[in-house]
C-alpha cells in the first residue's frame, strides 16, 4: 500500500511489520518520533510487544540485550549522544552474538549543541561490531528495516540502520508500505539457537582467557565476511519479492553503459542530491558516475576495488570527520584501493557537517576542484568560511 | 571437575558460555572477609524491662503465628494482656521506627496476641519439667509475685504464693480500674499462672496471717507485697482527706463509695488518673491538683491525654496546704501556688512556693493519689539501709540480726523499684526467680547477669538463661543508622480504637478496643525488626555467587563458604542488620 510517511514512522511501521517483540529506547532529537509511535502501537494493542522504559540509552541497549538473548526480537533507536553513551553496550551486543535492529539517526556530536545532521555519530561506533547500513531516502529505510532484521539473524550480529537526521526523519514521502504476509513470507520469525532457557542452564558472556578471546573476535570477524555475502543474497531476495534492492555498493553511472572519468562517492541523503547534480552536470557536457555507498560494516572492499579501480578520479564526500585524518568513508575507501598497485586519485572532501545543506551547488563545486588542477590531499574542505 | 579445554574455534560456541558448572572453581579461597548470620539486639527489647524479644516476636506475627508469638512473650512475661493494656511500653520509646516515622505500636500488638490466645481459650503447653527442687514462698500476689511464682515453679520448684486479699492479682486486681483492666482477663491470666502448680494461699496478710517463722520453713522467700500504705500529704487538716489507692480498691470489690460532686484529687501519678477517671465515671466532678507542671507528671502522658479527652480540669503549680471542714459540709482546700526552679529533684524539676498568693477552692471532696509506703505487714528492713543490692530490679534484705538465721528474703516490685509500674514489678519476680534458682543450684547469680541480660541496659532474658550457649549471645544493639532503610516505606502508626467519650464518661467499660487480626497484621508490617533475620532474602537475591543457601522448611539461611567471595553485599543490603562481615581467620 502506498502511504504518505514521516521517515520516522518508516522505521515505526517496518518493526512493526517485522513483528519485534521487544523494543526499549529513550527519547532523543530527532530520533524520538519513531520509538513515539512505537509506543502508541504497543499502547493500543496493533504492535503484540513489550515496551521498555528505561532511564538512560546505556539501559536501552543493556534491556534489548536481555530481551535478544531470551530469544526475542529487539528494537531500538537512538541518535548522536544516546548512541554514544550506548557504546558500552554496542560492544557487548555484538560480543555476545544478539541480533538487535537499531535505527539509528545520524545526528551531530556536541558541542556545540547540534542536532542536525552529521555522520560522525554512527562512524564513532564503526568498531563495535554492529552492522552498519545507511539509507537513501524514506523507502530505503523502512526497506533496510526488514532487509536489517533478517542479516542481522542469519549471522548473529546486532545491526544499525542508519538515516539522516531531518533530511530523512523528518521529512514525508510517497512509501511503498508492504502487506504484513509478503512480509512474514520474507521474514520469518526468528528461530535463535543460543538462548537464555531455565531448563538448560549456562553462563552466558562469562569470562574469555587469553587463551580463548581470540578465537571468540575471529569468529565474529568471520561472521562479518559472512554478512557480506549475506546481505547481497538477501537485497537480492528482497528485490524479488518487492521490486526494490539497493545493492551494497551501487553505481548510479551518468550515461548507461558508459564510464565517466570521475565518480562521486556518497551515503545517505546526500546521494538524491547528487543525483540531481549529477542531471545538471550532464547538460553542461561534464560527466560523474554517482557511487552510492550503502554497507559500511561489514566494508565491502571487493566490490568497492571493483567498482572504483577503473577510474581516474574519485571524489569521496564526507559528511563527517575523524579528527586528525579526515573524512572516514575516504580513508577506507582509500585503504580498500590501496590493495591494487594501479589506484585512483581520490578527493577526499569534508561537508555539510552539523546539517549545513549539500546543495547541487557543492556538489557542482566539489566536481570542479577534482577536475581541476588541485591536488588530491589528504582532507579537502568545501564550503569552509576561511 | 576440572575446567573444560577447547582445541579449536570450531569447538567453541559462538560467544563465551559455559558448557559445564564452574563448581571446580572454589571462589571461596579467594575471601578474605567473611559475612556471617549474626541475630543482634533490637532497641525495643532492649528498652523492655522484662526483656520481651519483640523482634522476634513481630516476626511470628506477621507471619500469621500468633499462638508461637504469644508463647514467645511468656517465655519472658507471663502477664502479656495485662502489660498489652496497662505497661508504659519502654519499647516503643526505644523503637528505632520512630526516628524514621513513628514507632510501632507494641503495646497493643502485646494485647492483640494475649486477646487472640484468651479469645481461643489457647493454653500453654504445661512446663517442661526442670530439676529445681526447691521449695519457695512468694509472698505478695500481684504482677512481680505471680512472675516469680510463675518462672520458679517452670525452674521445677514448689511454689507457695501468698497475698494478703482473698484474690491474686494485687495491685491490678484491687487497683487499676477495670475501664483500663478488665477483671475477666485478668482472671484468664492469672489463671493461667495458677493452673500450672503454683499453690494460693489468699487472706494471709504478712505479720498477722503469716508468720516469719513459717516462712522459715522455706528454702527462700520472695517478698513483693506493694505499697499501699497511703503518704501523708502534709497539709493542715489531712486526716478530711480520702486516699486514692482505698477509693480505687472499693471500687473493685464492687462496692459505690459514696463520693459525689466536686472532687479535689490531689497528684500527678497514674493512680491519681485512675481517682479522678473512675470518681467522673461515678458521676461526680473530679479536678486534678498538681504541684508541678503538667509534663511534669509522672503519668503516662497518654492516661493524662485520655482522662482530658474525658473533660476532668487540671489545675497545676498547685500544693495542697490546708483542708477546712466548712460548717454546710464539703471542704475548704487551700493551695500553695508554686513555681518551677531550674534544679533536680528525684529526676523531676523542684518545686518550690512562688510567693503569689493561695487559691482557694470549697470542694466536696479531697482525694489524695501522691504515692504510698510499703504496705502493711512488710518488715522495717525494705524500707531502707536494711536491703542489698541484688538485681537490677531486686535488693534482698540483708542476712544480719535475726535475718541471719532465715532463708534468703528477696524484695522486689513497688517495694524497691525506683520506676514503680507493672513491668518492672514483673522485671523484679522474674529476676527473683533467677537468683533464687542459682542460689538453690549453689551456683552465683551476679557471675550470670551479664550474659543474660539483654543489651547493655536491658532487663534480663529467662530464654538466654535457659538455652545454655550464652557465649553466642551477644549484646549489640542495632542502632537506626545501621539500618538499611531504603528496603521500607513509609506508613502510618495505627492506634488502637477507642470508645466513644460518651460510653467513656458514663461507665467501666474497657477504653481500649480490641483490634482486629487484619489490623494487627498490618502493624506489624511496620516493624523493621532490628537484627533479627525475617528471611527477607535480600541476602540471597542480591548474593552475585549464588552462596545464599536456603532451608525454606526450617526459615534458615546459610552462606556457601565454598564459594562465597566475601563481597559483602549481602550483609549491605540487609535491611536489618541480621548479618556481619568479618575478617577472615587466616
Amino acid at each position: 500500500m502506498r502511504r504518505v510517511l514521516e521517515g520516522s514512522h518508516a522505521v515505526s511501521h517496518a518493526v512493526e511489520l517485522a513483528r519485534v517483540k521487544v523494543i526499549s529506547a529513550y527519547p532523543i532529537t530527532p530520533q524520538t518520533h519513531i520509538v513515539e509511535r512505537l509506543a502508541e502501537l504497543v499502547a493500543d494493542g496493533v504492535l503484540d510487544a513489550r515496551f521498555i522504559r528505561v532511564e538512560s540509552e546505556h539501559s536501552a541497549m543493556a534491556a534489548v540485550i536481555g530481551a535478544a538473548s531470551a530469544g526475542a526480537r529487539s528494537f531500538t533507536a537512538s541518535s548522536s549522544h544516546g548512541l554514544a553513551l550506548m557504546h558500552e553496550m554496542l560492544h557487548w551486543a555484538a560480543g555476545a552474538r544478539l541480533p538487535v535492529v537499531m535505527a539509528e539517526v545520524n545526528r551531530a556530536m556536541g558541542p556545540g549543541w547540534n542536532i542536525w545532521a552529521d555522520q560522525t555519530d554512527s562512524l564513532s561506533q564503526r568498531d563495535t561490531g554492529w552492522i552498519q547500513l545507511y539509507c537513501e531516502d524514506v523507502q530505503e529505510v523502512l526497506d533496510t528495516i526488514l532487509i536489517a532484521y533478517k542479516l542481522a539473524e542469519r549471522v548473529s550480529l546486532p545491526a544499525m540502520v542508519v538515516l539522516d537526521a531531518f533530511f530523512l526523519s523528518h521529512t514525508y514521502e510517497p512509501v511503498e508500505v508492504p502487506e504484513q504476509d509478503e512480509v512474514d513470507a520474507f521474514l520469518p520469525a526468528w528461530e535463535p539457537t543460543e538462548i537464555l532457557d531455565p531448563a538448560d542452564p549456562h553462563a552466558f558472556n562469562q569470562l574469555a582467557s587469553p587463551e580463548y578471546y581470540m578465537e571468540f573476535r575471529y569468529k565474529i570477524q568471520q561472521a562479518m565476511e559472512d554478512a557480506l555475502r549475506a546481505h547481497d543474497e538477501i537485497d537480492a531476495e528482497f528485490g524479488r519479492r518487492f521490486g526494490r534492492s539497493y545493492g551494497a555498493v551501487h553505481r548510479i553511472p551518468c550515461r548507461e553503459g558508459e564510464r565517466a572519468p570521475l565518480a562521486l562517492v556518497t551515503t545517505g541523503s546526500v546521494t538524491g542530491t547528487a543525483r540531481v547534480a549529477q542531471a545538471a552536470l550532464r547538460q553542461k557536457g561534464i560527466g560523474v558516475d554517482v557511487v552510492k555507498l550503502k554497507l559500511f560494516r561489514p566494508f565491502p572492499h571487493e566490490e568497492i576495488r571493483r567498482v572504483l579501480g577503473p577510474y581516474d578520479r574519485v571524489i569521496v564526500l564526507d559528511r563527517n570527520i575523524s579528527f586528525g585524518s579526515g573524512g572516514i568513508f575516504a580513508s577506507e575507501i582509500r585503504a580498500a584501493l590501496a590493495l591494487r598497485g594501479e589506484q585512483p586519485a581520490v578527493y577526499p572532501f569534508v561537508a555539510g557537517l552539523g546539517g549545513r545543506d549539500i546543495t547541487p551547488q557543492t556538489i557542482e563545486s566539489v566536481v570542479a576542484r577534482a577536475l581541476g588542477d588541485e591536488p588530491p590531499s589528504d582532507i579537502l574542505w568545501e564550503g569552509l568560511k576561511l | 571437575m576440572s575446567p573444560v579445554t577447547f582445541r579449536s574455534v570450531r569447538d567453541l560456541p559462538p560467544m563465551s558460555r559455559s558448557t559445564d558448572t564452574m563448581l571446580w572453581n572454589r571462589t571461596g579461597s579467594w575471601r578474605f572477609l567473611r559475612p556471617r548470620y549474626q541475630d543482634k539486639v533490637a532497641p525495643c527489647a532492649e528498652g523492655c524491662p522484662a526483656a520481651e524479644d519483640i523482634a522476634r516476636i513481630q516476626i511470628l506475627l506477621g507471619q500469621g503465628d500468633f499462638e508461637a508469638a504469644w508463647l514467645r512473650i511468656r517465655e519472658e512475661n507471663p502477664l502479656p494482656g495485662v502489660c498489652g493494656r496497662v505497661c508504659y511500653h519502654p519499647c516503643e520509646t526505644a523503637c528505632n521506627r520512630g526516628e524514621y516515622d513513628d514507632p510501632v505500636t507494641v503495646n497493643s500488638l502485646e494485647r492483640f496476641l494475649a486477646d487472640h490466645a484468651w479469645k481461643l481459650g489457647l493454653s500453654p503447653p504445661p512446663p517442661e519439667p526442670a530439676a529445681g527442687g526447691g521449695r519457695v514462698a512468694v509472698v505478695g500476689a500481684g504482677p512481680a509475685g505471680l512472675t516469680a511464682a510463675y518462672f520458679l515453679l517452670r525452674l521445677g520448684h514448689e511454689v507457695d504464693l501468698f497475698d494478703a486479699r482473698e484474690e491474686p492479682g494485687g495491685l491490678l486486681r484491687y487497683g487499676i480500674p477495670e475501664y483500663r483492666l478488665p477483671l475477666d482477663a485478668l482472671a484468664w491470666e492469672v489463671g493461667l499462672i495458677l493452673n500450672e502448680g503454683v499453690r494460693f494461699h489468699g487472706n494471709r496478710r504478712l505479720g498477722s496471717d503469716l508468720t516469719w517463722d513459717e516462712l522459715s520453713g522455706y528454702d527462700a522467700v520472695f517478698l513483693a507485697v506493694g505499697t499501699w500504705k497511703p503518704a501523708p500529704l502534709g497539709a493542715e487538716g489531712e486526716e478530711h482527706a480520702q486516699d486514692g489507692l482505698t477509693l480505687l480498691e472499693a471500687i473493685r470489690q464492687g462496692e459505690t463509695p459514696e463520693v459525689s460532686g466536686k472532687v479535689a484529687v490531689i497528684g500527678g501519678g497514674n493512680t491519681a488518673m485512675d481517682v479522678a477517671r473512675s470518681l467522673l465515671r461515678l458521676g461526680a466532678e473530679p479536678a486534678v491538683y498538681y504541684r508541678r507542671r503538667l509534663q511534669d507528671m509522672p503519668a503516662l502522658p497518654e492516661e493524662i491525654q485520655e482522662a482530658r479527652e474525658e473533660g476532668i480540669p487540671f489545675q497545676t503549680l498547685l500544693a495542697p496546704k490546708r483542708i477546712e471542714p466548712l460548717p454546710q459540709g464539703g471542704f475548704r482546700l487551700v493551695l500553695t501556688t508554686m513555681e518551677i526552679l531550674d534544679e533536680d529533684e528525684g529526676g523531676r524539676p523542684r518545686a518550690v512556693p512562688s510567693g503569689h498568693p493561695d487559691v482557694e477552692v470549697e470542694v466536696d471532696a479531697v482525694v489524695t493519689a501522691i504515692g504510698a509506703g510499703p504496705s502493711q505487714g512488710a518488715p522495717a528492713e525494705v524500707t531502707g539501709e536494711g536491703l542489698v543490692a541484688e538485681g537490677l530490679h531486686l535488693k534482698r534484705i540483708a542476712p544480719e540480726g535475726e535475718w541471719a538465721a532465715r532463708p534468703p528474703v528477696l524484695v522486689g516490685g513497688d517495694l524497691v523499684n525506683d520506676r514503680k509500674a507493672v513491668v518492672t514489678a514483673i522485671a523484679s519476680g522474674k529476676e527473683a526467680a533467677l537468683v533464687i534458682d542459682t542460689r538453690l543450684r549453689g551456683r552465683d547469680a551476679t557471675s550470670i547477669w551479664p550474659s543474660i541480660r539483654v543489651g547493655r541496659k536491658g532487663g534480663v532474658s529467662m530464654n538466654r538463661y535457659l538455652s545454655g550457649d550464652r557465649a553466642a549471645q551477644q549484646d549489640h544493639v542495632v542502632r537506626y543508622d545501621e539500618l538499611n532503610t531504603i528496603y521500607f516505606r513509609f506508613q502510618e502508626r495505627r492506634e488502637r480504637p477507642r470508645i466513644t467519650l460518651e460510653e467513656r464518661r458514663t461507665g467501666f467499660d474497657e477504653v481500649k478496643m480490641r483490634i482486629s487480626a487484619s489490623l494487627a497484621l498490618k502493624e506489624s508490617e511496620r516493624c523493621f525488626h532490628c537484627g533479627q533475620c525475617d528471611q527477607c532474602d535480600n541476602c540471597y537475591l542480591f548474593c552475585p555467587d549464588v552462596s545464599v543457601l536456603r532451608d525454606l522448611r526450617a526459615g534458615t539461611r546459610e552462606i556457601n563458604y565454598d564459594y562465597c567471595k566475601g563481597c559483602g553485599v549481602c550483609v549491605v543490603e540487609c535491611p536489618r542488620n541480621a548479618m556481619i562481615l568479618e575478617e577472615e581467620p587466616r
